[in-house]
């Protein structure tokens, strides 16, 4: 069961995050919102809590901006939006992603077909 | 109702705060301001009772997971920012002090009463009490020769 629980959190650490780059890639978002769509995919299972130390640190490296803005109803909500760097970062991990996935797939034998 | 339901919310944070200890400040504050905000939310969506709010709090996780992904992500910090392990919770409650008060009573009103039978075996052993006196007298200690 742990096994199986640190497996999930291995793959998802250093993907989860281009996950939220690509989230704000078409649309500023707010972090409830982004932690709310990330929470309803089961297979990435991720503490909700834990998304907003994450959305601070791609803040902070500059690929993400954010900003307060009042809410129609409710408390204040701070939007995220794409910075050029997290543009190039994204489109980097797309094409890393797309060879890392088709070796894996190769030696695991889980590219189907 | 809505004052315990304050009481869940608010020692979450604290206990989150607590664990935050070795962040920068702006960090730290960032990260409550994100939980407020997002505890605020689901309240606003209608999570109205305590048995809702824990269950938001519950998928937010617990304050130790928290913490962890925030070290985790504030990556290495300067040596004067280690993360400190949070303090132990101060034990609550206790040995209220009336306890300690009648259970002291208690005891120096046997001592008394342990005393008293003492004095009436020894009134009834010892026929010259008298005596007693007399010989304790000298064992009192001098007071140092001046020179």
């Amino acid at each position: 069961m742990t096994d199986v629980a640190q497996l999930a959190s291995s793959l998802r650490r250093g993907t989860l995050e281009f996950c939220v780059l690509a989230m704000v890639e078409r649309e500023d978002i707010y972090g409830t919102e982004i932690v709310r769509r990330l929470g309803e995919e089961r297979s990435l299972a991720s503490t909700e809590g834990t998304i907003y130390p994450l959305l601070s640190r791609l803040r902070r490296v500059g690929w993400l901006n954010s900003k307060w803005s009042e809410s129609p109803a409710g408390p204040p909500r701070r939007y995220y939006s794409l910075t050029d760097s997290g543009r190039a970062a994204l489109s980097a991990f797309r094409a890393e992603w797309t060879s890392f996935r088709q070796t894996v797939d190769r030696l695991v034998g889980t590219g189907g077909a | 109702m809505s004052i315990q339901k304050t009481d869940v919310v608010g020692e979450y944070l604290r206990e989150v705060e607590l664990r935050l200890s070795g962040l920068p400040l702006l960090q730290r504050h960032e990260l409550l301001a994100d939980l407020s905000a997002h505890i605020e939310t689901a309240r606003e969506r209608g999570a109205y009772s305590d048995s809702e709010m824990i269950e938001v709090l519950q998928r937010l996780g617990s304050p130790e997971a928290i913490a962890a992904a925030a070290y985790w992500e504030a990556g290495p910090q300067p040596p004067r920012a280690t993360p400190t392990p949070p303090p132990p919770p101060a034990p609550r409650g206790g040995v209220p002090p009336w306890v300690i008060f009648m259970i002291t009573g208690i005891f120096v009103v046997f001592l008394l009463g342990l005393g008293a039978a003492v004095a009436m075996v020894r009134v009834s052993d010892a026929p010259a009490p008298a005596q007693d006196m007399v010989e304790q007298a000298p064992v009192k200690p001098d007071p140092l020769p001046t020179r």
